[in-house]
């Protein structure tokens, strides 16, 4: 038998390469703007476009699904063919691939600035740009389960694994948590509501970082790191029992996000269980990748993309000790909706992804471009930068969390709320936001040497677009072949691996989410909790297109702490009719459950307004847009009978006369505003906006005025 | 013990034991199956991203 000859595709590798430094420049560059008006504002230059809100997963969008997206699919498209022997399935489908990527890359640039949101977090993206990542993942998928097929290896090897389990899982979780109505082009609501949107989103947010952050990135690092190393990984069985017991025990870990919520208490315990356990796997994939180097540390020493891996598996190794810890509920307690989060979250982003692309770019450009690096300084420059940026930034982030959240909860001798002011804790905190945004600054500038270093290597070599190689076709199965042992097999099915990964990942899937979406025990109604008014529905639109929901939680946690300061705890059954959720993960401000009626309806304009007239100091954006802006009531008969389809109670045909119900409560509030001297057209947005604000959790004290 | 601690599970606490116990059968099945695969395979699986079938590789190799 002759060996073939055969052509591996460079040219896709080099372009998801630089539209992963060009996005990457971006998403980080974004960063650093909203990292600069958490304390100074008016760094949103005074625009509805620019503010926190709206920005902030523009950002988040940008780093995860352009800047760890792109470098994904450049890890993907190099790696797979070398470990497959053979070149991408279609050059047609790649080039599809990549423009589809940039192109849902673009509309998110478009679209979340505009305001066009659903809300969920890191799943922003509305409903046609869904369909658009649908589409794109699957023609990803097609080019690479067609190369595994046509491969000339016979046993696929394990980061070829967590490619698949990335691709199968990201499928199943965009798809669940993307169930949503269309009232519009540009606006949906969620099909579940409250408590069962926010086991959706978490289960999705959650498994957004495994599948997306970490089971492609470990698949890169089983194959890069010893190429990098030259020699193979410390154990092959512990990469084995890694990817099993990482990819059962993840999926399972979401509900950590929703400690102290009303979401039942049993699956509160599932996921706190799970995340504990997952610090075994996690840990086995990082001893496996440090272990490699063992008796090559003196490489780490002159070899720069070592030295990104080390630490890049350092900060996993840390990220993920302290993730399960987070989940501890006591932890959790103190650290959720603080900076401590924040911190958490960015050395994941910032050491693990951030430094393992680099890492990967230092050693894939010079190769496909036949040349050297450019400057080894610049990258050694680079490295050192980066890790004093991440130092920087979390210090600061770790501190800052620690303060805000342990002053929320100090009382004092006599038993009152020592600082019962938010906004005394958010001052507090101000100097460690400069600091944080100064570490922000030190890995931007990382990123740019990196991107100049990267552009004179390329400038200095030449493409090879089209890689000659040569392997084996490969033989017929000898006759012992179906003696082999069960995993061996497996090892050479791409089919039957994927539908085994299917299943691990649905066991938890199923048991976890089902029981709270389908036994409606699990969600006790409340009686006196209603439907949103037309004018509230609206407001609360709007709420969710000004991002207000990335600064502001509405879930009271049944603290002392924080029943004292807010008022009475969450109940499961005030969120029937919240389509989508609104809970948020983060509080920059203070929770807004029960905002309803604590202010005046001047109040809330004036805050709205410029918010330091009524909080000196505050650093929440103005919104004075709000005031000069038309609400477009054309879409509230869409919006009504979207809920009702929904199951939301509005009686039959009300999506005809809901305009008027509107009408008369915003000619209500302008009345009312009127009565303290302001002069507000009553078809201003800032009217629908204040509606949404009173009616916050005010139905379980007009059910308890009932009842008394 | 066994049977104060069944009685003392309420109502949704099974979903918890049950996801306990399905892990558990999953883990062992895994780890059974990796005892028993052979060194030789594992080693030449952990050898794949070694080998380099580029033609320049290739003609370096060759005699």
């Amino acid at each position: 038998m002759q060996p073939e000859k055969f052509y591996y595709d460079n040219k896709i590798v080099r372009n998801f390469g630089i539209a992963t430094v060009i996005w990457g420049i971006i998403g980080m560059l974004v960063g650093l703007i909203i990292a600069i008006q958490l304390y100074k504002p008016e760094m949103n230059m005074h625009n509805q476009y620019t503010t926190f809100g709206r920005v902030r997963p523009l950002h988040t969008n940008a780093v995860i699904f352009a800047f760890v997206g792109n470098a994904i699919f450049m890890g993907i498209y190099y790696s797979l063919q070398r470990l497959m022997k053979a070149r991408m399935f279609s050059d047609v489908l790649s080039k599809i691939h990549f423009w589809g990527w940039q192109l849902i890359i673009v509309s998110a640039v478009i679209t979340l600035p505009l305001g066009l949101t659903t809300s969920h977090e890191y799943a922003e993206l509305e409903w046609p740009i869904d369909i658009l990542i649908t589409i794109v993942w699957v023609v990803f998928g097609i080019n690479m389960f067609g190369t595994i097929i046509k491969r000339r290896e016979r046993h696929i090897y394990v980061a070829v694994w967590f490619y698949i389990a990335t691709f199968v899982t990201i499928a199943v979780l965009h798809i669940v948590n993307s169930v949503e109505i269309p009232v519009s082009f540009f606006k949906s609501y969620m099909v579940f509501a409250g408590v069962q949107d926010a086991l959706v989103q978490w289960w999705y947010g959650h498994n957004a970082v495994a599948f997306f952050l970490t089971t492609p990135y470990l698949g890169m690092m089983y194959y890069f790191l010893p190429k990098m190393a030259n020699r193979p990984i410390y154990s092959y069985k512990l990469s084995i029992l890694h990817f099993w017991a990482l990819i059962f025990i993840y999926i399972w870990a979401g509900p950590h996000h929703l400690l102290y919520t009303t979401l039942p208490g049993w699956a509160q315990s599932l996921g706190v269980v799970f995340s504990i356990m997952l610090i075994a796997p996690s840990w086995g994939g990082m001893i496996n990748g440090l272990l490699t180097l063992r008796g090559a540390w003196d490489k780490v020493r002159d070899d720069v993309t070592l030295k990104f891996m080390v630490v890049g598996l350092t900060a996993y190794g840390m990220a993920t000790f302290e993730g399960p810890m987070l989940s501890l509920k006591q932890v959790n307690a103190i650290g959720h909706f603080t900076d401590w989060i924040i911190a958490h979250v960015h050395v994941g982003a910032l050491g693990w992804n951030g430094f393992l692309t680099f890492a990967i770019l230092y050693w894939l450009v010079p190769r496909i471009y036949k040349t050297e690096l450019y400057s080894k300084k610049a990258a050694s420059f680079h490295f050192w930068i980066g890790t004093l940026g991440i130092l920087f930034y979390a210090i600061p982030m770790y501190w800052a969390g620690f303060t805000q959240g342990l002053m929320l909860k100090e009382f004092t001798p006599e038993g009152i709320l020592k600082y019962p002011s938010f906004l005394e804790t958010t001052m507090r905190i101000l100097p460690m936001h400069v600091m944080r945004s100064v570490g922000g600054a030190l890995y931007l500038t990382g990123v740019i040497v990196m991107a100049y270093n990267l552009y004179k290597t390329a400038v200095q070599g030449k493409l090879v677009a089209n890689e000659a190689a040569e392997a084996m076709p490969l033989e017929k199965l000898p006759p012992h072949a179906s003696t082999e042992r069960w995993h061996r097999r497996l090892e050479r099915k791409p089919v039957l691996f994927m539908v085994a990964s299917l299943i691990v990942i649905l066991i938890g899937t199923f048991i976890e989410l089902m029981p709270t979406l389908t036994i409606s025990s699990n969600i006790p109604t409340i009686a006196s909790v209603k439907p949103y008014t037309p004018l509230e529905l609206q407001g609360r639109d709007l709420y969710i297109r000004e991002g207000c929901v990335n600064c502001h939680s509405q879930t009271v946690r049944p603290f002392r702490s924080e029943t004292e300061r807010y008022g009475e705890y969450s109940k499961a059954g005030e969120f029937v009719y919240d389509h989508p959720f609104l809970w948020g993960s983060k509080r920059t401000g203070p929770d807004l459950q029960r905002e309803g009626g604590k202010y005046g309806n001047s109040w809330h304009y004036n805050h709205l307004m410029d918010p330091r007239l009524m909080s000196p100091g505050s650093i929440m954006p103005n919104y004075d847009w709000l005031i000069t802006q038309k609400l477009d009531t054309t879409t509230t008969g869409a919006k009504i009978r979207g809920m009702q389809k929904l199951g939301v109670p509005y009686p039959a045909g009300y999506d005809k006369i809901a305009n008027e119900d509107l009408d008369k409560q915003a000619k209500g509030i302008a009345d009312n505003l009127a009565k303290d001297h302001i002069k507000v057209k009553s078809n201003k947005e800032i009217v629908a906006v204040i509606a949404y604000l009173q009616r916050l959790g005010t139905d379980i004290k007009a059910g308890k005025t009932a009842n008394n | 013990m066994f049977r104060q601690f069944t009685e003392h599970i309420s109502g949704n606490q099974v979903y918890l034991l049950f996801s306990l116990f399905i892990f558990l059968v999953f883990f062992i099945v895994v780890t059974v199956l990796l005892l028993m695969q052979r060194k030789q395979h594992t080693d030449y699986m952990s050898d794949i991203p070694l080998q380099d079938c580029t033609e320049e590789n290739i003609k370096l190799l060759k005699p």
